[in-house]
């Protein structure tokens, strides 16, 4: 017996390795080739040319060296596990067999961003990284990026390729030049690009105020969280609303439209002021936002709530804009619905009773929400010239979007190596609506497996375990965070977060989110120059009138040239 | 020293250092082709575009260039003449301590802060000078209304030079320390004999005792006056405060680095490596006149 068995056990290895020879490929894996299933035979049957699986598994092992982003504060990972080694790495592994290897890794933000551009500048690349508009062009313009349409044709999983159709182009354009596509757009939802108020309602009630609607509420409500001790600790130490933290934007831009917490987006909207973005004029020229009248009106009305101490004091100093709201020091900040993943998470667990709503105000001087919309395709996969498997990068976010709901949700989505956001348009607004129908029961988790909507269903299944009735209200005392805070986050950004706008309100677009020649070399000392101007006149440091010479000095320095270029662009 | 076999064993012991200033500090020095290059790092230094002075015409064309140098010149030299003295000080009244261990202990003490990273020491300055921080509600007891002290373009330089003063006195003390034990003490006895009192001993025996060492430590440190210290300014500044705070090398970083024009970044830095070489020669020279300092 044990003999046959370890014969059988030597033929079948030989075998393995002899196909596995044939097809151009190191033997691997003799041992573990037994356990495994149908679509390594697949692979293994077909030569490399022929095998364009979207999900194929490779017969031996790929290598791809990355450039990872991690966060910091992450805790979520179990001990031993490392941002190199975790479940999405050995998923990767498993499913795919390729090996995952961080050529470095920079934490989120800043410090990501540079490392990129080291890497780019230094011309030193790991063979796959995920980088943004402007570190893109650059490479192509260094001519260091794989030509990726045959790639795309080839291995990009249907689901991908419909949530990039779904987007009209857009994504498609972002990444073709000259006919070829040279990187794997990523896909947001539109709630990503909307900035809203979050603000304590227990403060609110406490202090018997409303939510506020308009500019002059907002003012009323900041006013009496900062003198009326909210917190109730007998100290005047709140804040009113939390500003944008050192080195944090005031307000988005077209390079960077979407995610910009802690500026204050919505107050310039609610004076139809679109700073940072291009629009269209009155004489349907372009026109660049930050040098209209409506500009000045509401750095005015900032300059006016900072002098009267209803913004931080101390915006754009701290090092950390979050820090005061997860301590329960600060009651109003602009930002995302995916608050509960940021600062919420924390504050929740430093005060349970920390109730964060979220409303679309300001509102304008018609009653209307006036936000400024971003761009579906803010990041982008790119793959190093030269990479044997560029394939490889593009399998592991086919992965990741077939599989991101049977992964472990608890930890942190962040270690998936080489992720890339894919979600339909209308993702949160579709999840808040079939959730609120599972809620009410008319709806069963079973019915929610939607092609596209990859997270739909395990939410379903997981809402009611922090969800607590009545369902319809979803103020804090009717949640319970610590039955599974993972999920929680989702859910509390989802019925709060998406749930403000889930009302119609007026988009509008930039006419253009990436950059033009002229700008490649001119738009950094304009872009000082209006970060400079617009933070001293927020903080009192300059008059308002002061705006006008910023003006005069931006046209100068080579924004009227780019206006112009914007303007052709716009026209094509 | 006569013996040629011992004056081998001196090269073999130069070798090292001598691989590690070749690899870290003149090989990199042939980057500054970059300054006259469209550069491009796919192609790179060698086949990237010539453009001749393009980037310096355009560096000089920008506001922010004469901003930048007079704010490193001023912060430069302010924290100079700032190291020379305070620690000068500050030795020479630990010198009149007769107590030796209680000197030894505030050396130690005043000594710590050197070996902490401008990382750590930012985040303990930006609090102590926060809107809420101790020295506000100090400043609060007496009637003043808080300043946010890193908002202000006004007080930067002086919380940059302040900062950096506290940080290294103790460690620069140390010098002096040693310059003033290289005294002859009999020169103290024969002047307490005259009957020199101790401001007269400080005055007659002591300061012309050290006088070379001031001299040489200022003379050599005209050779690094424009580094006037990227880690704790790149630590400390925010847009508010640029128009004082803003450095060479904090410009060049983020031209550089954080906007991806390299050109000009290079442009800028090999225009302060030419100026700071200038500067070097000149103290060479002062040094070898004044404090007959000399290498070669």
């Amino acid at each position: 017996m044990k003999i046959m068995k370890k014969s059988a056990a030597v033929t079948l290895a030989a075998a393995l390795v002899i196909v596995s020879a044939c097809s151009s490929a190191k033997p691997a894996e003799g041992p573990q080739a037994a356990g495994d299933n149908a679509p390594k035979d697949k692979g293994a049957a077909g030569a490399p040319a022929a095998a364009a699986d979207p999900f194929g598994k490779y017969e031996s092992t790929v290598t791809i060296n990355i450039g990872k982003e991690i966060n910091p504060s992450d805790k979520t990972l179990p001990p031993g596990d490392s941002s190199e080694n975790n479940q999405y790495t050995r998923y990767v592994k498993e499913q795919l067999n390729i090996e995952t290897k961080n050529a470095w890794q920079a934490a989120t933000g800043k410090d990501y961003d540079q490392k990129v551009n080291l890497s780019i500048a230094s011309n030193d690349l790991p063979d796959a990284m995920i980088v943004n508009d402007t570190q893109l062009r650059q490479m192509l313009k260094a001519g260091q990026l794989a030509d990726l349409t045959d790639v795309f044709n080839k291995y990009a999983s249907p689901a991908i390729k419909s949530i990039m159709n779904s987007t009209q182009g857009l994504a498609q354009k972002a990444v073709t030049f000259n006919g070829k596509m040279m990187a794997i757009p990523n896909v947001t939802t539109e709630s990503d690009m909307v900035h809203i108020m979050w603000i304590r309602k227990d403060w609110l009630d406490k202090l018997g105020l409303e939510p506020p609607k308009t500019i002059d509420d907002l003012e009323k409500v900041a006013k009496a969280f900062v003198e009326q001790d909210p917190d109730g600790n007998g100290k005047a130490d709140t804040i009113g609303i939390t500003g944008p933290q050192s080195g944090g934007l005031i307000h988005a831009n077209f390079i960077a439209p979407n995610n910009n917490n802690y500026g204050f987006d919505p107050v310039f909207s609610a004076y139809h002021a679109y700073p940072g973005f291009w629009l269209k004029g009155s004489d349907s020229k372009a026109v660049y936002g930050s040098i209209l009248p409506e500009t000045k009106q509401a750095l005015a009305k900032l300059q006016d709530l900072y002098k009267k101490g209803l913004i931080d004091k101390e915006m754009s100093v701290r090092k950390d804009a979050s820090e005061p709201i997860k301590s329960g020091k600060s009651g109003i900040w602009f930002g995302m619905w995916w608050a509960g993943y940021g600062a919420l998470g924390d504050a929740i667990k430093n005060d349970p009773k920390a109730n964060w709503q979220a409303y679309a105000v300001p509102l304008d001087a018609s009653g209307e929400f006036t936000p400024h919309m971003g761009t579906p395709s803010n990041k982008f996969l790119v793959v190093r010239k030269g990479y044997e498997h560029p394939e490889a990068a593009l399998k592991m976010i086919n992965l990741l979007l077939r599989d991101e709901s049977k992964l472990d949700v608890k930890v942190s989505l962040d270690n998936y190596p080489l992720r890339l956001v894919y979600a339909p348009m209308d993702e949160m607004d579709v999840t808040y609506k079939m959730l609120k129908e599972v809620l009410a029961g008319t709806k069963k988790p079973e019915e929610l497996d939607l092609p596209g909507y990859k997270l739909l269903k395990a939410d379903a299944q997981n809402v009611k375990k922090v969800k607590l009735e009545p369902y319809d209200k979803y103020d804090i005392q009717y949640w319970d965070p610590m039955a599974d805070l993972g999920v929680w986050k989702r859910m509390y950004s989802t019925f709060v977060g998406v749930g403000a706008l889930q009302k119609p309100f007026k988009k509008t677009y930039s006419l253009t989110y990436s950059q033009t020649k002229t700008m490649e070399s001119k738009w950094a000392t304009l872009d000082k120059l209006e970060k400079e101007a617009f933070l001293k006149i927020i903080m009192g440091a300059a008059p308002v009138d002061s705006f006008d010479q910023f003006v005069q000095e931006w046209k100068k320095q080579g924004g009227d040239q780019i206006t112009a270029e914007v303007d052709e662009m716009a026209k094509q | 020293m006569g013996n040629k076999g011992f004056v081998k064993h001196y090269y073999v012991m130069l070798l090292p250092g001598m691989i590690w200033l070749t690899l870290f500090s003149i090989v990199p020095m042939f980057g500054f082709v970059i300054a006259f290059q469209d550069y491009n790092p796919g192609l790179g230094m060698l086949h990237s575009e010539w453009i001749g002075l393009e980037n310096f015409k355009y560096l000089l064309s920008l506001s922010d260039s004469r901003t930048v140098f007079v704010n490193t010149l001023v912060i430069a030299v302010m924290k100079i003449v700032a190291n020379l003295i305070v620690p000068l000080v500050f030795a020479l009244m630990l010198n009149e301590l007769r107590l030796a261990v209680l000197k030894r202990w505030i050396q130690t003490v005043v000594y710590l802060p050197h070996f902490l990273s401008w990382v750590i020491l930012s985040g303990i300055l930006l609090d102590v000078f926060s809107y809420k921080g101790p020295v506000n509600t100090i400043m609060s007891w007496f009637g003043a209304e808080p300043i946010l002290f890193f908002g202000r373009a006004d007080l930067f330089p002086f919380l940059i030079v302040g900062s950096d003063v506290w940080k290294e006195f103790g460690f620069n003390t140390i010098i002096y320390l040693a310059a003033l034990t290289g005294i002859n003490p009999s020169l103290y006895e024969a002047a307490a004999i005259d009957g020199a009192t101790r401001l007269q001993r400080l005055w007659n025996v002591t300061l012309p005792g050290i006088v070379t060492t001031v001299v040489l430590l200022a003379v050599l440190s005209l050779g690094n006056v424009l580094n006037a210290g990227f880690d704790q300014v790149f630590n400390l500044y925010n847009p508010l405060v640029y128009s004082t705070g803003d450095i060479i090398d904090t410009w060049v970083y983020r031209t550089g680095l954080v906007n991806l024009q390299y050109g000009l970044a290079t442009a800028m830095g090999l225009f302060k490596s030419v100026i700071s070489f200038v500067l070097i020669v000149t103290s060479y020279v002062l040094a070898s006149k004044f404090a007959n300092y000399r290498i070669f």
